[in-house]
C-alpha cells in the first residue's frame, strides 16, 4: 500500500500509464450500471472486469459504464466493442460469465454465444 | 439491492443523470444510525412524489426504481428519506437514515468501493467525502485537492484508486462502518 508521498513519487509513471490508456483502445467494455443493473449485481461484474483488465497488464482495454438500456430482465449487461467490429451485447453477466467473456472475447476475440444478447447497435 | 453500498452507488447516479459536476457526500454513523447526505450541483427536477415509481425523467423505461427501492430499505428500518432542492444554488440534496441495528437492515457492503466505482465510472465528476461521528466532521476525500497535489488531471489509475480505497476504508472503519455490520 502506497502512502501519499509515495504516490507523488510515482506520478510520472502514473501519468505515462494514463496517457497510454487515453490513446486508442482495441476493446471497450461498457457495463450497464443503472438501478436494474446494480440490483442484479452489475457492480461486482464491473469490479471483476476491472481486476482482470489490471491483471492482464494490457493497456488497450477500456472499461466504462452507462445507464439502463431498457432490457432490465437481462441485467447485468455488458457491451463489448472491438475496434473495427460490430459491438456485441451480453446479458446475465455474473462474475463467472465476466471471467469467461474476458478470456475468450476480450483477450481472444471469440464471441461467447452462451451469454449473447445481441450483435450490432 | 443487496447492500447499502448498492443503494448508495445507485443514488449517486441520479446526480450524474442530473448533469452534476460535483457531488459532496457526508457519511455518519452514530448509535447504529447510518446517516448519509448527498449534495450535488445538478439540474433540479420536479421533486414531488419522486419516491413514487411512476415519477421519472428517464426515457428508456417508464418507471424510476432507485428512490422507491431506497425508500423501502430505509423505512423498513424506521429510517427516513428526504430529497430537497438547495436554497442558495442549483442542486439537490438527498438525506437518508438507516437503523443498522434493525432486524431488517441490509448489510453495509463495501462502502469504500462505491466511491472507487464512482470515480472509475464518472471521471468528469469531482467528489468530496466527509465522515462524521457526531463529535466531529472530517474530510476524507477531495478529488480536486488530490489532483492538484499529484499534479494529475485524471486519477483513474489502479494505484491511485487503490490508495483512495484504502484511505476510505480506514476512515469508515474508524466510525464503525465495516462490511460485515448488518449481515444477517
Ligand atoms: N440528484 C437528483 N437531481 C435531480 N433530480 C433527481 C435527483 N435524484 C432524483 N431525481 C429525480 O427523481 C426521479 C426519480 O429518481 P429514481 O432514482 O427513483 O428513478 P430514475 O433515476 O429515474 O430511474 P432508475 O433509478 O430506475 O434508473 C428522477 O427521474 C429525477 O427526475
Ligand atoms: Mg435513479
Amino acid at each position: 500500500m502506497k502512502n501519499l508521498e509515495e504516490l507523488k513519487q510515482i506520478k510520472e509513471r502514473v501519468r505515462r500509464n494514463l496517457e497510454m490508456r487515453s490513446g486508442d483502445y482495441r476493446v471497450k467494455i461498457i457495463v450497464c450500471l443503472g438501478t436494474c443493473g446494480i440490483a442484479a449485481g452489475a457492480r461486482q461484474t464491473m469490479n471483476k472486469l476491472a481486476e482482470l483488465s489490471a491483471q492482464s497488464n494490457r493497456t488497450d482495454i477500456a472499461i466504462s459504464t452507462t445507464g439502463c438500456a431498457g432490457f432490465c430482465e437481462q441485467e447485468p449487461m455488458i457491451k463489448v466493442q472491438e475496434k473495427g467490429k460490430e459491438p456485441v451485447t451480453y446479458g446475465h453477466v455474473d462474475i463467472a460469465a465476466a471471467e469467461e467473456i474476458f478470456d475468450k472475447h476480450i483477450l481472444n476475440g471469440q464471441i461467447v454465444e452462451r451469454y449473447l444478447f445481441s450483435k450490432g447497435e | 439491492m443487496r447492500t447499502i453500498a448498492d443503494h448508495l452507488f445507485d443514488i449517486l447516479e441520479n446526480s450524474v443523470n442530473a448533469h452534476a459536476s460535483k457531488i459532496i457526500v457526508t457519511i455518519s454513523f452514530f448509535k447504529h444510525i447510518f446517516l448519509c447526505r448527498i449534495i450535488d450541483n445538478g439540474t433540479v427536477a420536479n421533486l414531488n412524489n419522486v419516491t413514487d415509481p411512476f415519477v421519472t425523467s428517464r426515457k428508456t423505461r417508464r418507471v424510476g426504481l432507485g428512490l422507491p427501492l431506497l425508500k423501502s430499505t430505509v423505512e423498513g428500518t424506521g429510517g427516513h428519506l428526504n430529497l430537497s432542492r438547495l436554497e442558495r444554488s442549483s442542486g439537490t440534496c438527498l438525506e437518508f437514515t438507516v437503523n443498522m441495528a434493525h432486524i431488517d437492515a441490509r448489510p453495509f457492503g463495501d462502502i469504500s468501493s462505491v466511491f472507487i466505482d464512482a470515480l472509475r465510472s464518472w471521471p468528469g465528476i469531482e467528489f468530496e467525502i466527509f465522515i462524521n461521528n457526531a463529535k466531529k466532521e472530517k474530510k476524507i476525500l477531495d478529488t480536486v485537492e488530490l489532483k492538484t497535489m499529484l499534479e494529475l488531471d485524471i486519477i483513474q489509475d489502479m494505484e491511485v484508486l487503490n490508495y483512495i480505497g484504502e484511505q476510505l476504508k480506514k476512515a469508515l472503519f474508524k466510525i464503525g462502518i465495516n462490511q460485515q455490520f448488518g449481515v444477517s
